[in-house]
């Protein structure tokens, strides 16, 4: 047989050959998982079952995601954006026809025993949990500004700062260098304060129409690929009833801050990766 | 509603870490990537981990009546 460890670009899903193979785990949920319905992914896709929780999972190549080859593939951000898309995918396409909790991509076991044991340990939590989530979608609202659209917007109308540049027009030059400076850090500090009064009122504003809301870090521009800078990262759990309302409240929001620089980037529904209630707990085995 | 994207297009690498990266269960699988191995994302994207902190604290206090995260 040819020796096929060094091929990173083998399809992660596949089940055939000699490779030893680990078990992905992508969502568990409480009813018979319709995994024929998942495109592209049906055939590799299966469940296992233990005390009212399904499991879904797939056989991945360990010549991919041992331990050591998944932090080597994390390297790769090619590799990375074809296989979360496939976590994602997937996880979407078993959450058309019922709830689901993700999981964080990369949870992986080398058994289905162990897996087993997991699903065990943690049956009744997730069952809560899925129960909780019935007839809620998760929505994100993401929040950018331009700062120079901002700055245009808002110095003209500050007091201090239109104080201080007629100051510096009549200073002589030493004066008025220590005068820009002082300048500068006014407008800093003015733009901070209308960023954070703008995300705060648009927070609550959404807020007020989910059942749960969360902020998130900010991610910097390497990130986004974008030319504006994020100022508010968000995430809601809506009632599905709700989710059109919701939408158009971003709407509104979009359009009362349009002339201030901010944009707003509304996504769902998504799995709901920010709403499982022991997201970030620590859940070590012995 | 020109704003809404609709979710059947590619997953963004910002939703990627953001999303399926960063959140989700965590459980004691065999195998879990770690904080430090997301880190390493991020120094590939030229990105200083650190900047992102920085972000934050550049902007002042942090909004109040978010969920906390537990720790």
């Amino acid at each position: 047989m040819s020796v096929r460890n060094n091929l990173g670009r083998e399809d992660n899903l596949s089940m055939g050959g000699e490779e030893k193979e680990l078990i992905y785990l992508y969502c568990v949920t409480d009813k018979a998982p319709k995994l024929k319905e998942v495109e592209n992914f049906a055939d590799k896709l299966y469940f296992i079952y233990r005390q009212g929780i399904y499991a879904v999972v797939s056989k991945v190549k360990e010549n991919e995601f041992s331990e050591e080859n998944l932090k080597r593939n994390l390297a790769n951000l090619d590799w990375i954006k074809e296989k979360a898309n496939i976590h994602e995918k997937i996880i979407e396409g078993v959450m058309k026809y019922t709830r689901v909790i993700p999981f964080k991509f990369g949870t992986i076991f080398n058994t289905e025993d162990n897996l087993r044991v997991m699903l065990g340990e943690h049956s009744e939590k997730f069952k809560v949990n899925l129960t909780n989530l019935e007839g809620k979608e998760e929505w994100g609202v993401k929040i950018y500004c331009d700062m120079e659209r901002l700055k245009g917007s808002t110095i003209k109308e500050e007091d201090e700062i239109l104080k201080i540049d007629k100051e510096i027009n009549s200073s002589s030059s030493g004066k008025a260098y220590f005068l820009k400076k002082k300048k500068e850090e006014l407008i800093k500090d003015v733009l901070n304060k209308t960023i954070n009064e703008y995300g705060q009122k648009s927070f609550e504003t959404l807020k007020g129409l989910s059942i749960e809301a969360r902020i998130n870090k900010l991610l910097p521009k390497e990130v986004t690929e974008r030319k504006d800078d994020m100022i508010l990262n968000s995430a809601f759990l809506i009632d599905k009833n709700k989710v059109t309302e919701f939408i158009q409240a971003t709407d509104d929001l979009k359009t009362k801050y349009n002339n201030k620089g901010l944009n707003f980037d509304c996504t769902g529904p998504w799995p709901p990766y920010n709403f499982c209630q022991f997201a970030k707990e620590k859940m070590q085995n012995g | 509603m020109d704003n809404v994207v609709t979710k059947s297009k590619d997953v963004t690498l910002l939703e990627i870490l953001d999303r399926v990266l960063d959140k989700g269960v965590v459980v004691s699988g065999d195998i879990v990537i770690s904080v430090a191995d997301v880190d390493l994302i991020y120094l590939g994207l030229k990105v200083l981990v650190s900047s992102v902190e920085t972000m934050e604290r550049l902007r002042g206090a942090p909004m109040s009546g978010a969920m906390e995260e537990p720790t």
